[in-house]
This record gives structure tokens, sequence and C-alpha cells, in this order.
């Protein structure tokens, strides 16, 4: 009876200290989201949308080309990270055993700890240097690289968790081994492989760093994808710091625009891809 | 390894046995009590009556048997051939019941000739011992010469049948009375050699001809 | 009657472990094989011999021949996927591909191999269905998930997919064995009217099930093919004393 005493009283204490923990990240959250909305909101009107940013001092203006900046630098990199990033995720998961394989998987770990100035720095010296300007190109192909190894985890470990049972139904009805896994294989890990997919997006919406030394700064609508682009994340940093009081309030609305672009984005993805039977 | 379909078996192997002592046991009583003019009707009856009320119950064993534990191969072919067995004991108790009633409806026969239904007996009586004795010893060999030791008491039941045709009137009694009998020797004889191939069947798995 | 397969000493590995052993055997066409025998025997191995699915696990490999309307499958010019096009497979666990209509499911075999034609789709589907039983049940939810039915339901849906690419055998590795009795006799009811079209090889740990359903039946211990003979007498009457022990129970 004593000992039942005991044990409760544990569980109870555990039990708190989990809310607790809960409760904790929770704040964090709604506080961040709380005071970018606070923040961001007051910003936003309908030019905000379209407008360029206004010179330093002048009031008003928008974030325009930073939207449309970033919407095109993660489209490029989407175009070039994802289809890779799957492939090998594919190749680790069903050649799992090859040398070939582990070696890529090792490589891909490593990249996924590489500080993102770092290939950003790659970007730049292997594209910039090469072009002699900044570009759009130069900036998707460093967030292409980010993209890539969580990409290509995520689809290993969801192919991975399809049973072998569904492969070799597959392959006994005289489904070539390709198809098979693209075709069946494939679109039975899809909730997996989507979840990594917008893992990577949001990943590489906020990413700074790798953007700075690639696709420069730019108060201009897109021009081309070998000029340079503007973008949300650079937005923020470049006004957020400035003294102005009209540029804080641009980096705030940008943030907020940028939480929102991604969370639209998840919530479209998901609707289309959406998995039609549970 | 015992399975529990083996405490069926054990039990029906059992049955059928018991069946084998008293079916051979109430043949030989009638014949016995035939030759030495005794009436043993009675007594008889009773035991006809425990055969048949025995053999039901080996097949309500043997079908609950093969209802619970689906036997196949030899186990299968034991409880067919113990159903058939069985039923050859039946009909030995029920020959033997019909011996003991011709003592009671021809009245006395002891001045009859009882010479070649003495013969016929002791062949039915041998073949009924050997019969059994293979089946308790699950003995193809011994199974087999039940078989060729039919004949010898088919040749009997015919020169009886030759008898009884060319009888004069005075012996009508003793020539009809032995040719009933020898006719019930023929069958028993018969069932002796059906209980021989179910016997042979339950070990190899051949059937053999029915006569 | 013509022979649909004839294997001729076929032996088969998984890396150094010997799984058969000189297999030697005849299948009539439009007739129904079981094999069984104790887990490990080789019994499923042997029938993923047939449609060459045993060479997918790494290091396994097959020697012998095995000739299938008297062609060898395993020559060396013989491209496995057209053989096991030629071949249904079910499997011992109901397995509908999970993110698939029950539609999709039958068509995915006809769709794979380039057929686009939405009314041959529809017919060959229905025409599945119903040969598996199914079309009843289902016919009004088409487009509801494969792995929303129950399980037997399901086993016989994955029967309608092999049916649907037209094969002209069917194999089948214990495709009742995680169904209950009812499922069971729906699935081996269907499985009878299965050879009139088809050449039917089952594997089965049941032995009361290989009695019921099949013509022929095959024993194998430790990869070796021991009696090989018609059902009713090699139940009645085996003739090896393996066989004996084995389907009376004395051992395994």
């Amino acid at each position: 009876m004593d000992n039942y005493a005991v044990r409760k009283l544990k569980e109870k204490i555990f039990l708190s200290f989990a809310w607790l923990a809960l409760l904790l990240t929770a704040i964090i959250l709604v506080v961040i989201l709380g005071q970018v909305v606070y923040n961001g909101a007051s910003a936003i009107n309908i030019g905000f949308f379209f407008e360029r940013p206004a010179p330093p001092g002048e009031p008003g203006g928008g974030i325009g080309p930073g939207i449309q900046g970033t919407v095109v630098l993660m489209a490029l990199a989407s175009l070039m990270g994802i289809p890779l990033g799957i492939i090998a995720g594919i190749y680790m998961a069903e050649f799992s055993e090859s040398k070939l394989a582990s070696a890529i998987r090792y490589f891909n770990d490593v990249l996924t700890e590489f500080p993102s100035i770092v290939i950003g720095v790659f970007a730049y010296t292997s594209i910039v240097i090469f072009m002699r300007t900044f570009s759009a190109i130069a900036g998707a192909f460093a967030l292409a690289i980010i993209m890539i190894p969580i990409v290509a985890r995520t689809t290993e470990e969801s192919v991975k968790l399809v049973p072998a049972s569904i492969r070799e139904a597959a392959l006994a009805l005289g489904i070539p081994r390709w198809k098979t896994t693209l075709r069946i294989v494939l679109s039975t890990a899809r909730q997996g492989t989507i979840t990594g997919i917008m893992l990577s997006l949001g990943r590489i919406a906020g990413e700074t760093a790798p953007l700075i030394v690639t696709v420069g700064f730019s108060f201009f609508y897109f021009g081309g994808f070998d000029k340079p682009v503007a973008a949300l994340p650079l937005y923020i940093y470049t006004f957020a710091i400035s003294p102005f009081e009209s540029w804080r309030s641009l980096a705030w609305g940008s943030a907020l625009v940028l939480v929102i672009m991604v969370l639209v984005v998840n919530i479209v993805v998901r609707t289309i891809t959406r998995q039609k039977y549970r | 390894m015992v399975r529990l379909m083996d405490i069926g078996l054990e039990r029906l192997k059992n049955m059928t046995i018991d069946m084998a002592k008293l079916s051979e046991n109430t043949v030989s009583t009638a014949i016995d009590a035939y030759i030495q003019s005794k009436d043993v009707s009675g007594e008889i009856h009773k035991w006809s009556e425990e055969l048949r009320i025995l053999q039901d119950e080996v097949s309500e064993l043997a079908v609950e048997v093969i209802a619970r534990y689906q036997p196949v191969a030899s186990d299968l072919r034991f409880i067919r051939s113990c159903m058939e067995i069985s039923y050859g004991f039946s009909r030995f108790g029920r020959y033997a019941y019909d011996i003991s009633q011709v003592l009671g409806t021809f009245g006395d026969l002891s001045k009859c000739d009882k010479s070649l239904v003495k013969k016929a007996g002791e062949q039915a009586k041998e073949m009924i011992r050997m019969s059994i004795k293979s089946f308790t010893g699950r003995d193809a060999e011994l199974a087999k010469k039940v078989r060729n030791m039919d004949s010898v008491v088919d040749e009997i039941y015919l020169q009886g049948v030759e008898n009884a045709a060319k009888t004069r009137q005075d012996d009508f009694k003793c020539s009809v009375s032995a040719l009933l009998i020898l006719r019930y020797l023929e069958r028993i004889a018969d069932h002796a050699t059906y209980i021989g191939d179910s016997v042979v069947y339950t070990i190899t798995g051949e059937r053999s001809p029915r006569k | 009657m013509a022979y649909k397969f004839e294997v001729e000493q076929v032996d088969a590995w998984f890396g150094a472990k010997q799984a058969l052993k000189q297999i030697s055997m005849k299948i009539k066409e439009n007739s129904i094989t079981a094999i069984i025998g104790p887990s490990g025997c080789g019994k499923t191995t042997l029938l993923r011999c047939f449609n060459r699915m045993h060479e997918l696990v790494p290091d396994a490999r097959v020697s012998g021949r095995l000739l299938f309307d008297g062609q060898n499958i395993y020559d060396d010019d013989v491209d496995p996927v057209k053989i096991r096009r030629r071949m249904g497979m079910v499997f011992q666990r109901a397995n509908p591909f999970p993110m698939m209509s029950i539609f999709d499911n039958v068509a995915v075999g006809l769709k794979m191999n380039g057929v686009r034609n939405k009314a041959k789709l529809r017919e060959a589907v229905e025409r599945s269905l119903k040969r598996a039983y199914l079309w009843d049940e289902v016919n009004d939810a088409l487009d509801k998930s494969g792995v929303s039915l129950s399980g037997g339901q399901q086993q016989r849906l994955c029967i309608a997919r092999a049916l649907a690419v037209e094969p002209e055998v069917i194999l089948m590795d214990e495709p009742c064995s995680a169904l209950d009795p009812t499922a069971t006799a729906k699935i081996e009811q269907l499985i009878m009217g299965l050879k009139e079209q088809y050449t039917v090889v089952i594997v089965t740990h049941n032995m009361q099930q290989a009695a019921r359903v099949s013509d022929y039946t095959a024993f194998l211990y430790l990869g070796e093919l021991v009696e090989y003979a018609e059902t009713v007498p090699l139940f009645e009457n085996p003739r090896m004393e393996l066989t004996e022990q084995y389907i009376t129970g004395k051992f395994g």
C-alpha cells in the first residue's frame, strides 16, 4: 500500500514536469509568434505587398521584390534540390547494403551538419566568382545544397518503412523494379517524403547567411536568373539593424510575411498531396 | 509424442478386441451346442445383442475421432477398419444366434450326421481366431491366409447343398438343418475373410476385391 | 494431359545454405497442387522459384531447369519480369497497396504495363473482382481504400489483383494463414473455381486445407521432395514413412 502511494506520487511529479516542459515550449512559441504578429501587422497594408522599399527615412514602401525573390529562390532551389534529394534517398534505402550507399549516407549526414555560411561561400566561389555577379541562380544553388540532405534522409527513412511485402506484391505482378520503386514504393512513402520536403522548405525559407554571399541585395523586382535578386531574410536582416524607424517596421512586416508564407506553402502542399485514404 | 487422437484410437482398439473375444466365444458356443444338441439360444441371444450394441458404440467413437481429429493415413485406415471389423463381429453374433435357433425349430437332431457341420465349424472357428489374431497383432500375412481358407468352407457348404438335393424323405430334417447351419457358417467364414481384408488394408493401404 | 511446369533437379540456396535439394516434379495444367511440409522445409522457396522471386533475396540463387510450357525460365535470355507477368502470386498476409483505391489495386498491374483505356480497365477490374468473389461486396465502394476492407476481403482483393493481369498460373503462399475459418472457407471455394482457367500451386501449413482443395500434394522435408502424389491416395495411404509421420502429426 505504502509502495503504491509512493509510486503514485512519483508519477504525479513526473507528469507535472512533462506538463511544465510543454508549457515552456508553448510559451516561447506563442511569445515569438505574438511579437511578430503584433509588430508586423501594423506595418502591413495593400501596398506593402507590391511596393518596393522606400528610401531610408521615408515612410511607407513595401517588400514586393523580397516576396517575389523569396518565391523565385525557393522554387528554383526546390527544382534542383528535391529531385536530387529524393533520388539519393531512394538509392540509400533500396541499396542500403552497398558501399556507395553508405558513402552517400555518410556525406549526407556531414552535409546536414554543415554551417550554411560555408555552403554559401562554396556557391560564391564556384558560381558568383565565375559569373562575376551575384545571381538568383547562385542563391538557389546554395539553398538546394541545404535542402538535399534533409530531403534525402527523410526519403530514405520513409522508403525504408514501406513493408517488403508491398515491394514483392508489385514485383510479382511483373512490374519492373524501377517502376516498382518510383510508382509503388515512393507513392506508399509519400507522406514521409513530403514531410521531409516541408522541413527543408521551412529551413531554407529563413536561411540568410548563404544568401548574403550569393544573391547580393536588391530593391528591385526579379530581372533574370543571372541577376541579383531580393529575398525576405535579407530584408529582415538589413532593415532590422538599420537606424531608420520605417525600415525596422518593414523588417517586422517581412518577418510576418515569411512566417505566413511557410505556413501557406505547408498547408497547400499538404492539401494537394494529401493521403487519399487512411 | 502422444497425440490426443491416440487416446481415442486406443479405446477404439480395445472395444474392437472386446468384441473379438465375445464374438469368437459366441460362435464356438453355438456350434458346439448344435453338435452336442444343447439349447443355448437364450445365452447366445444375449451375447449377440451385446455385440450389436458394442458395434454401435465403436461406430460412434469412430465418428467422434474423425470429427475431432480429422485423421489421415494409417490412422484413417485403422478407424475405417475398426468400423468394418466391428460390423463383422456383430454379424458373427447374429449368425451364431441363427445357428442356436435351428435346434429349437427342428427339435431333436441327436441322430443326425453332423460330420460336415463339425468340419466346417472347425474351419470357421479357426478363421475367426486367425482374423482376430491378425488384427491384434497387425499381421498382414496372417490376415491374407484367412482369405485362402474361405474356399474350404465354401466347398463343404456346396457339398451340403448336394447332399440335401439327394436326400431321402426320412433324413429330411437332418439335411435341411445341417444345410442351414452350413449356410450360416459359410457367411461367418466370408465375414472372417473381410476382417482379414480390413486388417490388410489397415497395414498396407491395399484393398482386396470383395467376393 | 499437358504439363504446365516441369521441375528438373532444381537446387536453391540462400548464400551457403541450401534450401532445396534436387527437386523434380511435373505439374499438370488446370490442376491444383498443394505443397506441404514443416516450417523451414523449403516449400515457400520452391513456390518462389516458379516465378523467379527467389532470386530477389540478396545472395539467393537457383540451379537446375524449371520448364514453363516447355521453356526453361532459368535460361540466360529469359526476362524474369516477363515470366512474373504470366503468373499471379498471392502472399501469406494480404498486402494491398495502401495508398490506392480498391479499383486501382486491381487495375495497377495493367496500368503499369501500359493499359490506359478506361473502359478496358473498368471491364478488367469488374471481371477480376467477380472472379475473386468480391464484386458483390465492394462494387459500390471501388474508390475506397483497399486497406479499409476486412482481412479476408483484402486477401480476395489481392487475388483479384493477381487475376487482373490475365496470368496462366496462380501461386499462393499460405494465403489463409492469417484468416478466420469463414474467410478461409471463402478463399478455398474460390481456389477450387480457379482451376478451370488457371494452374494453381498453393503452399500451406494446413494439411486439412491441402486435403480439401488440391488434386496433387507434394510433401517437402528439409529441402527434399519426399513424396508427390494425388492428394487422396497421399492422405489415405502415403508411400513414404516420413509422409505418414508428418501428416498424422507424429512429428513436426
